[in-house]
Protein backbone atom coordinates (compact mmCIF):
# COMPACT_ATOMS: atom_id res chain seq x y z
CA UNK A 1 0.00 0.00 0.00
CA UNK A 2 1.00 3.54 -0.54
CA UNK A 3 0.87 5.78 2.25
CA UNK A 4 -1.93 7.70 1.42
CA UNK A 5 -4.13 4.24 1.10
CA UNK A 6 -2.31 3.29 4.84
CA UNK A 7 -3.33 6.51 6.18
CA UNK A 8 -7.01 6.56 4.50
CA UNK A 9 -7.14 2.91 5.56
CA UNK A 10 -6.15 3.69 9.40
CA UNK A 11 -8.12 6.37 9.74
CA UNK A 12 -11.18 4.03 8.28
CA UNK A 13 -10.82 1.87 11.53
CA UNK A 14 -9.68 4.27 13.98
CA UNK A 15 -12.91 6.08 13.03
CA UNK A 16 -14.96 3.06 12.50
CA UNK A 17 -18.71 3.05 14.43
CA UNK A 18 -19.36 -0.25 13.16
CA UNK A 19 -16.49 -1.96 14.22
CA UNK A 20 -15.89 -4.57 11.82
CA UNK A 21 -12.86 -3.60 9.27
CA UNK A 22 -11.53 -6.31 7.05
CA UNK A 23 -8.10 -7.27 6.80
CA UNK A 24 -6.32 -5.41 9.72
CA UNK A 25 -3.87 -8.11 10.17
CA UNK A 26 -2.15 -8.21 6.67
CA UNK A 27 -1.70 -4.29 7.03
CA UNK A 28 -0.45 -4.33 11.50
CA UNK A 29 1.39 -6.29 13.36
CA UNK A 30 0.12 -8.19 16.14
CA UNK A 31 1.25 -9.85 19.11
CA UNK A 32 0.38 -12.59 21.48
CA UNK A 33 -1.10 -10.16 23.70
CA UNK A 34 -2.96 -7.66 21.44
CA UNK A 35 -4.42 -8.53 18.32
CA UNK A 36 -4.16 -5.83 15.41
CA UNK A 37 -8.36 -4.99 16.03
CA UNK A 38 -7.20 -4.80 19.62
CA UNK A 39 -4.36 -2.28 18.53
CA UNK A 40 -6.74 -0.72 16.60
CA UNK A 41 -9.22 -0.27 19.20
CA UNK A 42 -7.65 1.75 21.24
CA UNK A 43 -6.95 4.28 18.79
CA UNK A 44 -11.08 3.67 17.92
CA UNK A 45 -11.69 4.31 21.87
CA UNK A 46 -9.60 7.47 22.25
CA UNK A 47 -10.80 8.57 18.77
CA UNK A 48 -14.77 8.87 20.31
CA UNK A 49 -13.96 9.72 23.94
CA UNK A 50 -11.66 12.28 23.48
CA UNK A 51 -14.28 13.92 21.31
CA UNK A 52 -17.20 12.94 23.57
CA UNK A 53 -15.37 14.71 26.61
CA UNK A 54 -14.64 18.09 24.28
CA UNK A 55 -18.71 17.91 23.82
CA UNK A 56 -18.85 17.61 27.56
CA UNK A 57 -16.86 20.20 28.47
CA UNK A 58 -18.32 22.76 26.05
CA UNK A 59 -22.14 21.61 26.06
CA UNK A 60 -22.59 20.46 30.10
CA UNK A 61 -25.66 21.95 30.65
CA UNK A 62 -26.99 20.01 27.37
CA UNK A 63 -25.47 16.80 29.23
CA UNK A 64 -26.96 18.03 32.56
CA UNK A 65 -30.25 17.70 30.81
CA UNK A 66 -30.07 14.91 28.71
CA UNK A 67 -28.29 12.53 32.06
CA UNK A 68 -24.90 10.99 31.65
CA UNK A 69 -26.08 7.94 29.79
CA UNK A 70 -28.23 10.25 27.10
CA UNK A 71 -25.91 12.02 26.01
CA UNK A 72 -23.25 9.74 25.57
CA UNK A 73 -25.43 7.74 23.05
CA UNK A 74 -26.48 11.43 21.38
CA UNK A 75 -22.89 12.32 20.97
CA UNK A 76 -21.44 9.79 19.63
CA UNK A 77 -24.25 9.35 17.10
CA UNK A 78 -23.37 12.93 16.42
CA UNK A 79 -19.19 12.40 16.40
CA UNK A 80 -20.12 9.44 13.62
CA UNK A 81 -21.82 11.60 11.59
CA UNK A 82 -19.63 14.86 12.48
CA UNK A 83 -16.02 14.74 12.06
CA UNK A 84 -14.14 17.49 13.34
CA UNK A 85 -13.03 19.87 10.74
CA UNK A 86 -11.09 22.69 13.16
CA UNK A 87 -7.62 22.49 14.70
CA UNK A 88 -8.93 23.00 18.01
CA UNK A 89 -10.58 20.00 19.66
CA UNK A 90 -13.42 21.90 21.84
CA UNK A 91 -14.72 23.36 18.09
CA UNK A 92 -16.22 19.66 17.25
CA UNK A 93 -19.44 20.37 18.72
CA UNK A 94 -20.24 23.27 15.94
CA UNK A 95 -23.05 21.35 14.28
CA UNK A 96 -24.04 20.07 17.87
CA UNK A 97 -27.23 22.31 18.58
CA UNK A 98 -28.49 21.72 14.96
CA UNK A 99 -27.93 17.75 15.19
CA UNK A 100 -30.33 17.93 18.21
CA UNK A 101 -32.92 20.05 16.83
CA UNK A 102 -32.83 17.44 14.11
CA UNK A 103 -33.87 14.61 16.57
CA UNK A 104 -37.64 15.91 16.24
CA UNK A 105 -39.79 16.03 19.40
CA UNK A 106 -37.73 13.61 21.49
CA UNK A 107 -35.78 14.76 23.26
CA UNK A 108 -37.37 18.56 23.55
CA UNK A 109 -36.83 20.96 20.93
CA UNK A 110 -36.01 23.70 23.55
CA UNK A 111 -32.89 21.33 24.45
CA UNK A 112 -31.11 22.71 21.34
CA UNK A 113 -31.56 26.08 22.12
CA UNK A 114 -29.64 25.17 25.14
CA UNK A 115 -26.67 23.61 22.80
CA UNK A 116 -26.94 26.58 20.81
CA UNK A 117 -26.41 28.94 23.72
CA UNK A 118 -23.81 27.26 24.69
CA UNK A 119 -21.96 27.16 21.66
CA UNK A 120 -22.17 31.03 21.56
CA UNK A 121 -20.82 30.76 24.53
CA UNK A 122 -18.11 29.05 23.77
CA UNK A 123 -17.27 30.91 20.80
CA UNK A 124 -17.58 34.46 22.94
CA UNK A 125 -15.27 32.88 25.36
CA UNK A 126 -12.26 32.25 23.02
CA UNK A 127 -12.78 34.91 20.15
CA UNK A 128 -9.65 37.23 19.64
CA UNK A 129 -9.45 40.26 21.60
CA UNK A 130 -10.35 43.36 19.90
CA UNK A 131 -7.62 45.68 18.55
CA UNK A 132 -9.64 49.12 19.61
CA UNK A 133 -12.99 49.90 20.81
CA UNK A 134 -14.79 52.55 18.68
CA UNK A 135 -16.87 55.49 21.13
CA UNK A 136 -19.89 56.84 20.30
CA UNK A 137 -18.34 59.92 18.84
CA UNK A 138 -16.95 57.96 16.01
CA UNK A 139 -20.08 57.71 14.26
CA UNK A 140 -19.82 61.43 12.87
CA UNK A 141 -23.03 62.80 11.96
CA UNK A 142 -22.30 63.60 8.12
CA UNK A 143 -21.29 60.06 7.42
CA UNK A 144 -23.89 58.27 9.70
CA UNK A 145 -26.46 57.50 7.19
CA UNK A 146 -23.92 54.98 5.32
CA UNK A 147 -21.69 54.19 8.60
CA UNK A 148 -21.41 50.52 9.35
CA UNK A 149 -20.22 49.00 12.51
CA UNK A 150 -17.94 46.36 12.64
CA UNK A 151 -18.19 44.30 15.86
CA UNK A 152 -15.66 42.50 18.49
CA UNK A 153 -15.20 39.13 17.95
CA UNK A 154 -16.63 37.70 20.62
CA UNK A 155 -20.52 39.33 20.70
CA UNK A 156 -23.05 36.44 19.73
CA UNK A 157 -26.08 37.36 18.92
CA UNK A 158 -29.04 34.41 18.50
CA UNK A 159 -32.70 33.78 18.99
CA UNK A 160 -34.36 31.49 21.03
CA UNK A 161 -36.77 29.99 23.51
CA UNK A 162 -36.37 31.95 26.80
CA UNK A 163 -36.57 28.71 28.83
CA UNK A 164 -33.37 28.20 27.62
CA UNK A 165 -31.56 30.69 29.19
CA UNK A 166 -33.10 29.29 32.61
CA UNK A 167 -31.57 25.98 32.00
CA UNK A 168 -28.15 27.31 30.82
CA UNK A 169 -28.81 29.33 34.28
CA UNK A 170 -29.00 26.25 36.25
CA UNK A 171 -32.60 26.02 36.55
CA UNK A 172 -34.71 23.23 36.79
CA UNK A 173 -35.85 20.36 33.69
CA UNK A 174 -37.97 20.53 32.05
CA UNK A 175 -39.82 23.72 33.25
CA UNK A 176 -43.35 24.98 33.36
CA UNK A 177 -43.19 27.81 31.59
CA UNK A 178 -44.45 28.83 28.20
CA UNK A 179 -42.52 28.83 25.43
CA UNK A 180 -41.56 32.53 24.59
CA UNK A 181 -39.00 33.11 21.89
CA UNK A 182 -35.99 35.83 22.41
CA UNK A 183 -32.81 37.81 21.38
CA UNK A 184 -29.78 37.03 23.37
CA UNK A 185 -26.20 38.86 22.93
CA UNK A 186 -23.32 36.79 24.35
CA UNK A 187 -19.86 38.78 25.25
CA UNK A 188 -16.73 38.75 26.92
CA UNK A 189 -15.28 42.42 27.67
CA UNK A 190 -12.88 41.25 29.57
CA UNK A 191 -12.11 37.56 31.05
CA UNK A 192 -15.85 37.41 32.22
CA UNK A 193 -18.53 36.17 29.63
CA UNK A 194 -21.89 38.36 29.87
CA UNK A 195 -24.95 37.91 28.17
CA UNK A 196 -28.14 39.64 27.69
CA UNK A 197 -31.55 39.24 26.39
CA UNK A 198 -32.77 41.75 23.45
CA UNK A 199 -35.93 43.28 22.72
CA UNK A 200 -37.39 41.81 19.26
CA UNK A 201 -36.60 45.33 17.76
CA UNK A 202 -32.63 45.54 18.93
CA UNK A 203 -32.26 41.85 18.03
CA UNK A 204 -32.98 42.50 14.79
CA UNK A 205 -31.93 45.68 14.19
CA UNK A 206 -28.22 44.45 16.34
CA UNK A 207 -28.77 41.00 13.42
CA UNK A 208 -28.47 43.56 10.77
CA UNK A 209 -25.95 45.70 11.58
CA UNK A 210 -23.70 42.35 12.52
CA UNK A 211 -24.70 41.65 8.31
CA UNK A 212 -23.13 45.11 7.48
CA UNK A 213 -25.98 46.98 7.05
CA UNK A 214 -25.69 50.65 6.75
CA UNK A 215 -27.02 53.00 10.06
CA UNK A 216 -29.47 54.43 8.54
CA UNK A 217 -30.96 50.81 7.52
CA UNK A 218 -30.36 49.63 11.03
CA UNK A 219 -32.08 52.42 12.65
CA UNK A 220 -35.32 52.24 9.92
CA UNK A 221 -36.00 49.23 11.63
CA UNK A 222 -36.60 50.81 14.99
CA UNK A 223 -39.10 52.89 12.92
CA UNK A 224 -42.84 52.43 13.84
CA UNK A 225 -44.09 55.95 12.89
CA UNK A 226 -44.18 57.34 16.48
CA UNK A 227 -41.70 59.74 15.85
CA UNK A 228 -39.44 60.91 18.42
CA UNK A 229 -39.80 57.69 20.74
CA UNK A 230 -38.27 55.64 18.13
CA UNK A 231 -35.53 57.44 17.19
CA UNK A 232 -34.86 57.43 21.75
CA UNK A 233 -35.26 54.04 21.62
CA UNK A 234 -32.89 53.45 18.20
CA UNK A 235 -30.62 56.04 20.01
CA UNK A 236 -30.67 54.14 23.63
CA UNK A 237 -30.11 50.38 21.24
CA UNK A 238 -27.10 52.48 19.73
CA UNK A 239 -25.59 53.53 23.05
CA UNK A 240 -25.57 50.52 24.86
CA UNK A 241 -23.70 48.69 21.71
CA UNK A 242 -20.71 51.23 22.35
CA UNK A 243 -21.34 50.96 26.37
CA UNK A 244 -21.49 47.55 26.77
CA UNK A 245 -17.96 47.55 24.01
CA UNK A 246 -19.26 45.82 21.57
CA UNK A 247 -18.13 48.07 18.69
CA UNK A 248 -14.99 47.44 17.35
CA UNK A 249 -14.51 50.19 14.87
CA UNK A 250 -16.84 52.39 13.22
CA UNK A 251 -16.11 52.14 9.17
CA UNK A 252 -17.95 55.53 7.46
CA UNK A 253 -16.74 54.68 4.16
CA UNK A 254 -18.93 51.94 3.35
CA UNK A 255 -18.39 49.10 1.78
CA UNK B 1 28.28 10.92 16.32
CA UNK B 2 30.25 13.70 18.89
CA UNK B 3 28.19 15.68 20.54
CA UNK B 4 27.90 19.02 20.05
CA UNK B 5 29.21 21.47 22.68
CA UNK B 6 26.66 23.00 24.70
CA UNK B 7 27.66 26.62 23.73
CA UNK B 8 26.58 25.74 19.77
CA UNK B 9 23.41 24.35 21.12
CA UNK B 10 23.23 27.56 22.41
CA UNK B 11 23.09 29.37 19.09
CA UNK B 12 20.83 26.98 17.38
CA UNK B 13 17.40 28.38 15.56
CA UNK B 14 15.20 27.39 18.70
CA UNK B 15 17.06 28.71 21.48
CA UNK B 16 16.87 25.77 23.86
CA UNK B 17 19.84 26.12 25.61
CA UNK B 18 20.15 29.52 26.56
CA UNK B 19 22.76 29.26 29.07
CA UNK B 20 25.87 27.68 27.41
CA UNK B 21 28.13 27.83 30.74
CA UNK B 22 26.24 26.89 33.51
CA UNK B 23 24.43 23.53 32.40
CA UNK B 24 21.54 24.36 34.28
CA UNK B 25 18.17 21.31 32.85
CA UNK B 26 15.91 23.94 32.84
CA UNK B 27 12.68 22.61 33.68
CA UNK B 28 9.10 23.52 32.57
CA UNK B 29 5.45 22.86 32.91
CA UNK B 30 2.63 23.11 30.63
CA UNK B 31 0.31 25.33 31.10
CA UNK B 32 -3.46 24.10 31.77
CA UNK B 33 -6.99 25.75 31.99
CA UNK B 34 -7.14 24.59 36.17
CA UNK B 35 -4.06 26.58 36.65
CA UNK B 36 -4.94 29.89 35.19
CA UNK B 37 -5.97 32.03 37.93
CA UNK B 38 -3.03 31.21 39.85
CA UNK B 39 -1.24 31.89 36.69
CA UNK B 40 -2.24 35.37 36.44
CA UNK B 41 -2.17 36.22 40.08
CA UNK B 42 2.13 34.95 40.51
CA UNK B 43 2.71 33.53 37.23
CA UNK B 44 4.99 30.18 37.88
CA UNK B 45 8.28 28.90 39.39
CA UNK B 46 10.12 27.25 36.77
CA UNK B 47 11.98 27.99 33.81
CA UNK B 48 9.50 27.68 31.06
CA UNK B 49 6.14 27.11 30.20
CA UNK B 50 4.73 24.88 27.39
CA UNK B 51 1.56 26.65 25.13
CA UNK B 52 -0.47 24.08 23.40
CA UNK B 53 -0.85 26.49 20.39
CA UNK B 54 -4.22 24.99 18.85
CA UNK B 55 -5.59 26.71 22.21
CA UNK B 56 -3.56 30.54 21.83
CA UNK B 57 -3.53 30.51 17.96
CA UNK B 58 -6.25 33.69 16.92
CA UNK B 59 -7.73 33.52 20.58
CA UNK B 60 -8.08 36.00 23.55
CA UNK B 61 -9.40 35.92 26.46
CA UNK B 62 -8.00 34.68 30.06
CA UNK B 63 -6.14 32.18 27.86
CA UNK B 64 -4.08 34.83 25.74
CA UNK B 65 -3.82 37.02 29.09
CA UNK B 66 -2.05 34.14 30.97
CA UNK B 67 0.31 33.30 27.66
CA UNK B 68 1.28 37.51 28.37
CA UNK B 69 1.71 36.79 32.05
CA UNK B 70 3.89 34.05 31.66
CA UNK B 71 5.86 35.21 28.89
CA UNK B 72 6.69 38.46 30.54
CA UNK B 73 9.20 36.48 32.56
CA UNK B 74 9.83 33.40 31.39
CA UNK B 75 10.38 31.38 28.10
CA UNK B 76 7.59 29.65 26.50
CA UNK B 77 7.35 27.11 23.97
CA UNK B 78 4.46 26.22 21.54
CA UNK B 79 3.74 23.00 21.33
CA UNK B 80 1.10 21.57 18.68
CA UNK B 81 -1.39 18.77 17.94
CA UNK B 82 -3.02 19.29 14.62
CA UNK B 83 -0.14 20.24 12.25
CA UNK B 84 -0.57 16.42 10.67
CA UNK B 85 2.83 16.76 9.29
CA UNK B 86 2.59 13.32 8.34
CA UNK B 87 -0.95 13.49 6.48
CA UNK B 88 -1.86 13.37 3.59
CA UNK B 89 -4.50 16.21 3.57
CA UNK B 90 -2.62 19.42 2.63
CA UNK B 91 -1.49 21.91 5.70
CA UNK B 92 -3.87 24.10 6.98
CA UNK B 93 -3.18 27.28 5.50
CA UNK B 94 -5.18 28.67 7.96
CA UNK B 95 -3.88 27.27 11.07
CA UNK B 96 0.09 27.85 9.96
CA UNK B 97 -0.67 31.52 9.47
CA UNK B 98 -1.72 31.59 12.82
CA UNK B 99 1.17 29.94 14.47
CA UNK B 100 3.14 32.06 12.52
CA UNK B 101 1.62 35.50 13.87
CA UNK B 102 1.51 33.54 17.15
CA UNK B 103 5.26 32.65 16.84
CA UNK B 104 6.21 36.36 15.56
CA UNK B 105 4.19 37.67 18.96
CA UNK B 106 5.02 35.41 21.67
CA UNK B 107 8.52 35.05 20.35
CA UNK B 108 8.89 31.26 21.70
CA UNK B 109 12.13 29.67 22.60
CA UNK B 110 10.86 26.64 20.33
CA UNK B 111 7.98 25.45 17.61
CA UNK B 112 7.01 22.20 17.96
CA UNK B 113 4.64 19.40 16.95
CA UNK B 114 4.77 15.74 16.68
CA UNK B 115 5.46 13.62 14.29
CA UNK B 116 2.62 11.54 13.08
CA UNK B 117 -0.41 12.21 11.15
CA UNK B 118 -4.07 13.44 12.64
CA UNK B 119 -6.06 14.40 9.89
CA UNK B 120 -8.09 12.36 7.09
CA UNK B 121 -10.29 13.39 4.29
CA UNK B 122 -10.12 17.59 5.70
CA UNK B 123 -10.91 16.27 8.77
CA UNK B 124 -9.22 16.32 12.51
CA UNK B 125 -8.84 13.12 14.14
CA UNK B 126 -6.96 15.16 17.55
CA UNK B 127 -5.01 12.19 18.11
CA UNK B 128 -1.77 11.49 17.25
CA UNK B 129 -1.65 8.77 14.83
CA UNK B 130 1.66 6.50 13.92
CA UNK B 131 3.03 6.70 10.33
CA UNK B 132 4.62 3.90 8.30
CA UNK B 133 8.35 4.07 8.42
CA UNK B 134 8.96 3.75 4.90
CA UNK B 135 11.36 5.81 2.55
CA UNK B 136 8.31 6.92 0.80
CA UNK B 137 7.24 8.55 4.62
CA UNK B 138 10.40 10.17 4.93
CA UNK B 139 10.38 11.62 1.89
CA UNK B 140 6.64 13.25 2.73
CA UNK B 141 7.27 14.26 5.71
CA UNK B 142 10.89 15.48 5.04
CA UNK B 143 9.15 17.71 2.37
CA UNK B 144 6.10 19.15 4.78
CA UNK B 145 8.78 20.40 7.44
CA UNK B 146 10.81 22.67 5.25
CA UNK B 147 8.05 23.91 4.14
CA UNK B 148 6.79 24.63 7.82
CA UNK B 149 9.94 25.75 8.57
CA UNK B 150 10.23 28.35 6.04
CA UNK B 151 7.17 29.73 6.54
CA UNK B 152 8.31 29.94 10.62
CA UNK B 153 11.98 31.15 9.81
CA UNK B 154 12.93 28.80 12.30
CA UNK B 155 13.30 25.04 13.10
CA UNK B 156 11.16 22.76 13.71
CA UNK B 157 11.06 20.34 16.74
CA UNK B 158 9.60 16.87 16.04
CA UNK B 159 8.29 14.40 18.92
CA UNK B 160 8.19 10.56 18.56
CA UNK B 161 4.73 9.97 19.39
CA UNK B 162 3.51 6.95 21.84
CA UNK B 163 2.20 4.12 19.85
CA UNK B 164 -0.03 1.20 19.83
CA UNK B 165 0.34 -0.54 16.73
CA UNK B 166 2.95 -1.20 14.08
CA UNK B 167 2.66 -1.19 10.37
CA UNK B 168 4.00 -4.19 8.52
CA UNK B 169 5.23 -2.11 5.57
CA UNK B 170 7.77 -0.28 7.95
CA UNK B 171 11.36 -0.87 6.72
CA UNK B 172 12.96 1.18 9.56
CA UNK B 173 12.70 1.34 13.21
CA UNK B 174 10.97 4.11 15.05
CA UNK B 175 14.14 6.10 15.86
CA UNK B 176 15.90 5.55 12.47
CA UNK B 177 12.88 6.96 10.87
CA UNK B 178 12.68 10.02 13.16
CA UNK B 179 16.50 10.78 12.80
CA UNK B 180 16.43 10.16 9.16
CA UNK B 181 13.19 12.47 9.05
CA UNK B 182 15.27 15.49 10.82
CA UNK B 183 18.27 15.09 9.83
CA UNK B 184 16.96 15.40 6.16
CA UNK B 185 15.08 18.48 6.97
CA UNK B 186 17.23 19.95 8.85
CA UNK B 187 14.62 19.91 12.05
CA UNK B 188 15.02 19.10 15.24
CA UNK B 189 13.72 16.44 18.11
CA UNK B 190 11.59 16.90 21.08
CA UNK B 191 12.66 13.51 22.79
CA UNK B 192 9.26 12.48 24.90
CA UNK B 193 10.76 9.72 27.25
CA UNK B 194 7.55 8.85 27.90
CA UNK B 195 6.57 8.22 24.41
CA UNK B 196 9.83 5.74 23.92
CA UNK B 197 8.85 3.87 27.32
CA UNK B 198 5.38 3.14 26.59
CA UNK B 199 6.01 2.70 23.00
CA UNK B 200 9.04 0.12 23.90
CA UNK B 201 6.75 -2.16 25.97
CA UNK B 202 3.99 -2.38 23.91
CA UNK B 203 6.05 -3.43 20.80
CA UNK B 204 8.97 -5.04 22.24
CA UNK B 205 11.78 -3.05 21.80
CA UNK B 206 14.67 -1.62 24.20
CA UNK B 207 14.58 2.23 24.89
CA UNK B 208 17.96 2.06 25.59
CA UNK B 209 18.63 1.35 21.97
CA UNK B 210 16.23 4.18 20.73
CA UNK B 211 17.92 7.07 22.58
CA UNK B 212 21.44 5.67 21.18
CA UNK B 213 20.06 5.71 17.67
CA UNK B 214 19.64 8.99 18.14
CA UNK B 215 21.80 11.79 16.85
CA UNK B 216 22.60 14.05 19.92
CA UNK B 217 23.03 17.26 18.56
CA UNK B 218 18.82 17.63 17.30
CA UNK B 219 17.95 16.62 20.38
CA UNK B 220 16.54 19.80 21.54
CA UNK B 221 14.16 19.54 24.29
CA UNK B 222 12.73 16.52 26.62
CA UNK B 223 9.08 15.81 28.07
CA UNK B 224 8.11 13.75 30.90
CA UNK B 225 4.86 12.50 31.52
CA UNK B 226 2.70 9.71 33.42
CA UNK B 227 1.44 6.44 31.83
CA UNK B 228 -1.27 3.66 33.02
CA UNK B 229 -1.02 -0.06 32.74
CA UNK B 230 -4.37 -0.95 30.89
CA UNK B 231 -3.72 -4.42 31.37
CA UNK B 232 -1.73 -5.96 27.86
CA UNK B 233 -0.89 -2.29 26.78
CA UNK B 234 0.41 0.72 28.75
CA UNK B 235 -1.48 3.86 27.86
CA UNK B 236 0.23 6.93 27.39
CA UNK B 237 -2.72 9.00 29.31
CA UNK B 238 -0.46 11.92 31.24
CA UNK B 239 -2.98 11.51 34.29
CA UNK B 240 -0.52 10.36 37.08
CA UNK B 241 3.44 11.46 38.13
CA UNK B 242 6.49 10.52 36.12
CA UNK B 243 7.04 6.81 36.64
CA UNK B 244 10.56 5.55 38.29
CA UNK B 245 11.28 3.47 35.02
CA UNK B 246 10.95 6.82 33.00
CA UNK B 247 13.08 8.82 35.41
CA UNK B 248 15.21 5.76 34.82
CA UNK B 249 15.37 6.47 31.19
CA UNK B 250 15.32 10.15 31.52
CA UNK B 251 18.56 10.13 33.22
CA UNK B 252 20.23 7.61 30.40
CA UNK B 253 19.04 10.47 27.91
CA UNK B 254 20.17 13.40 29.57
CA UNK B 255 23.91 11.52 30.10
CA UNK B 256 23.69 11.03 26.06
CA UNK B 257 21.81 14.48 25.26
CA UNK B 258 23.21 16.48 28.01
CA UNK B 259 21.42 19.38 29.94
CA UNK B 260 18.23 19.60 27.56
CA UNK B 261 15.35 21.81 28.52
CA UNK B 262 12.81 19.65 29.67
CA UNK B 263 9.08 19.83 30.62
CA UNK B 264 6.71 17.94 32.45
CA UNK B 265 3.41 17.54 31.42
CA UNK B 266 0.15 16.82 32.94
CA UNK B 267 -3.19 16.32 31.83
CA UNK B 268 -5.66 14.40 33.00
CA UNK B 269 -6.21 14.76 36.81
CA UNK B 270 -4.49 17.37 36.57
CA UNK B 271 -2.82 18.37 39.94
CA UNK B 272 -2.43 21.63 42.16
CA UNK B 273 -0.08 23.98 40.37
CA UNK B 274 2.92 24.21 43.24
CA UNK B 275 2.54 20.21 42.92
CA UNK B 276 3.32 20.50 39.40
CA UNK B 277 6.04 22.54 39.18
CA UNK B 278 7.71 20.81 42.21
CA UNK B 279 7.28 17.55 40.21
CA UNK B 280 9.57 19.38 37.19
CA UNK B 281 11.89 20.46 39.82
CA UNK B 282 12.33 16.85 40.89
CA UNK B 283 13.18 15.68 37.29
CA UNK B 284 15.87 18.54 37.27
CA UNK B 285 17.33 17.81 39.71
CA UNK B 286 17.50 14.02 39.13
CA UNK B 287 19.08 15.18 35.56
CA UNK B 288 21.54 17.71 37.66
CA UNK B 289 22.47 14.82 39.80
CA UNK B 290 23.44 12.55 36.98
CA UNK B 291 24.83 14.90 34.98
CA UNK B 292 27.40 15.42 38.40
CA UNK B 293 26.50 19.01 39.28
CA UNK B 294 24.93 20.85 41.58
CA UNK B 295 21.63 21.47 41.23
CA UNK B 296 19.01 23.86 43.22
CA UNK B 297 17.75 27.20 43.36
CA UNK B 298 21.12 29.13 43.93
CA UNK B 299 22.29 27.58 40.63
CA UNK B 300 19.18 28.80 38.75
CA UNK B 301 19.17 32.08 40.78
CA UNK B 302 22.40 33.08 39.08
CA UNK B 303 21.63 31.83 35.80
CA UNK B 304 19.08 34.09 35.77
CA UNK B 305 21.08 37.01 37.58
CA UNK B 306 23.29 36.78 34.25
Amino acid sequence: MKLAELQRYFAAAATSSSGAILGLEEVFLGSDSLSPSARLGIYNRGYYYRLLDALASVFSETKRVLGDARFEQLGLTYLSRHASEHPAVERVGRKFPEFLRTLGPAPDPVLADVAALEWARLCALVAADPATLARPESLEPAHFPDARLRFVASLQCLALDARALRVVEGGAWPTSEPARETGVAVWRPAHALLQTQLEPVEYRALRAALGDAPMSYVCAIFDTGKGQDDEERAFLALRGWFSRHWVEEVDSCGP
Amino acid sequence: MRRAPVAQQALSHDGAATCPTAAVVRVGIGLRVPHYDAILQRGISVDFAEAISENFVARGGRARSVLTRVRADRDVTLHGVSLSIGGIDPLSESYLKGLVELAREIEPMSVSDHLCFGTFGGHYAHDLWPLPYTEEAILHVVERVQRVQDRLGRRLLLENVSSYVEYRQSVLDEWEFLSEVVTRADAAILLDVNNVFVSSKNHGFSGSDYLAGLPRERVHQIHLAGHSDAGGYLLDDHGSAVSEPVFRLYEEAILRFGPVPTLLEWDERVPELAVLEAEAERAGERAQRRLGRQTGTAQRGEHEAR
